[in-house]
């Protein structure tokens, strides 16, 4: 009788330690992606987290289910999925509770017509949607000029539009926006948890 | 005669709120290495460090597990090494009559 030793090497190594073995990100590429998947994280559902964002999109990348365009950064490619991933996660929410009530529709109908759609905003996703937006608010609390900034960026203003409707110089805008992104860095980079 | 304005319908919480993060994505992806380094430091942490903090979730699990406090993964070792897998030896055909 001939005997398969066990594997002993137990170490798997995760999506990230991959994609950076293969050079595909450096680590401070993957930091900056590690604060976009935590902002992308806000708002889903608790059992999803920024890691699962992040790591599912490297995967995706490294098994090439996602072929990246020539010319796209990685960063910026990485980034997009991370945005879909997003997306991805509250159409199948919202299609599994609809599904639900379509299911014990049908029981008087035929079960092959259960309507799957592209679900509209419901409410409980446009009250989710307003608190985290308070919360991105309270990150700049004390900054008059990255509160206007944000305001106007949900109105969907172009930078100069915000500039004018507030009376914001140029520079004050720059400054604005490189304290944002400090802020933004902090609240990224951390360990906490979402 | 005054011009009649048109006011576009208010938009939904969802769509300024994903307005206001790609907006936010686009200054991280924007963001240089010296910003990133200088938001760590703010922070504590070093990122040329080996194992630092700053990689949970990344090269090593967000959340911490039994087995980054406990050998656990010994016992499973032990456990495989007991009961490594048989399979019969097929080099040597068996005789039949």
């Amino acid at each position: 009788m001939r005997q398969i030793q066990p594997l002993v090497d137990t170490k798997v190594l995760r999506p990230a330690e991959s994609a950076l073995a293969l050079q595909l990100v450096t680590e401070m590429e993957l930091l900056r992606l590690k604060a976009i998947a935590r902002l992308h994280a806000r708002g889903l559902p608790p059992d999803v987290g920024w890691d699962d964002l992040l790591q599912e999109a490297l995967t995706r990348v490294l098994v090439g289910s996602r072929l990246q365009p020539e010319g796209v950064p990685t960063v910026v490619f990485l980034a997009g999925i991370i945005r879909s991933l997003r997306s991805e996660h509250w159409r199948r929410a919202a299609s599994r509770s609809s599904q639900t009530l379509r299911i014990d529709q049908a029981n008087e109908t035929a079960p092959h017509e259960v309507e799957l759609r592209d679900p509209a905003p419901t409410p409980e996703r446009s009250l989710s949607a307003r608190q985290e937006l308070a919360e991105i608010r309270k990150l700049f609390a004390l900054d008059i000029v990255a509160l206007q900034i944000i305001a106007g960026l949900a109105d969907d203003l172009s930078p100069e539009q915000i500039r004018s409707a507030h009376g914001i110089s140029r520079t004050d805008y720059d400054s604005a926006r490189k304290r944002m992104r400090r802020t933004l860095l902090r609240e990224g980079l951390t360990c906490e948890r979402k | 005669m005054r011009t009649k304005v048109k006011t576009a319908a208010p938009a939904s919480p969802e769509a300024r709120f994903m307005r206001v993060l790609q907006a936010l994505e686009q200054e991280l992806l924007d963001a240089s290495d010296e910003e990133i380094i200088a938001a760590a430091t703010d922070l504590g942490m070093n990122p040329q460090m080996k194992g630092s903090a700053l990689f949970a979730g990344l090269k090593y699990p967000a959340r911490l597990q039994l087995s980054d406090f406990f050998e656990l993964g010994m016992a499973a070792r032990l456990e495989a090494e007991q009961t490594s897998i048989v399979v019969p030896d097929r080099s040597t055909p068996k005789l039949t009559k």
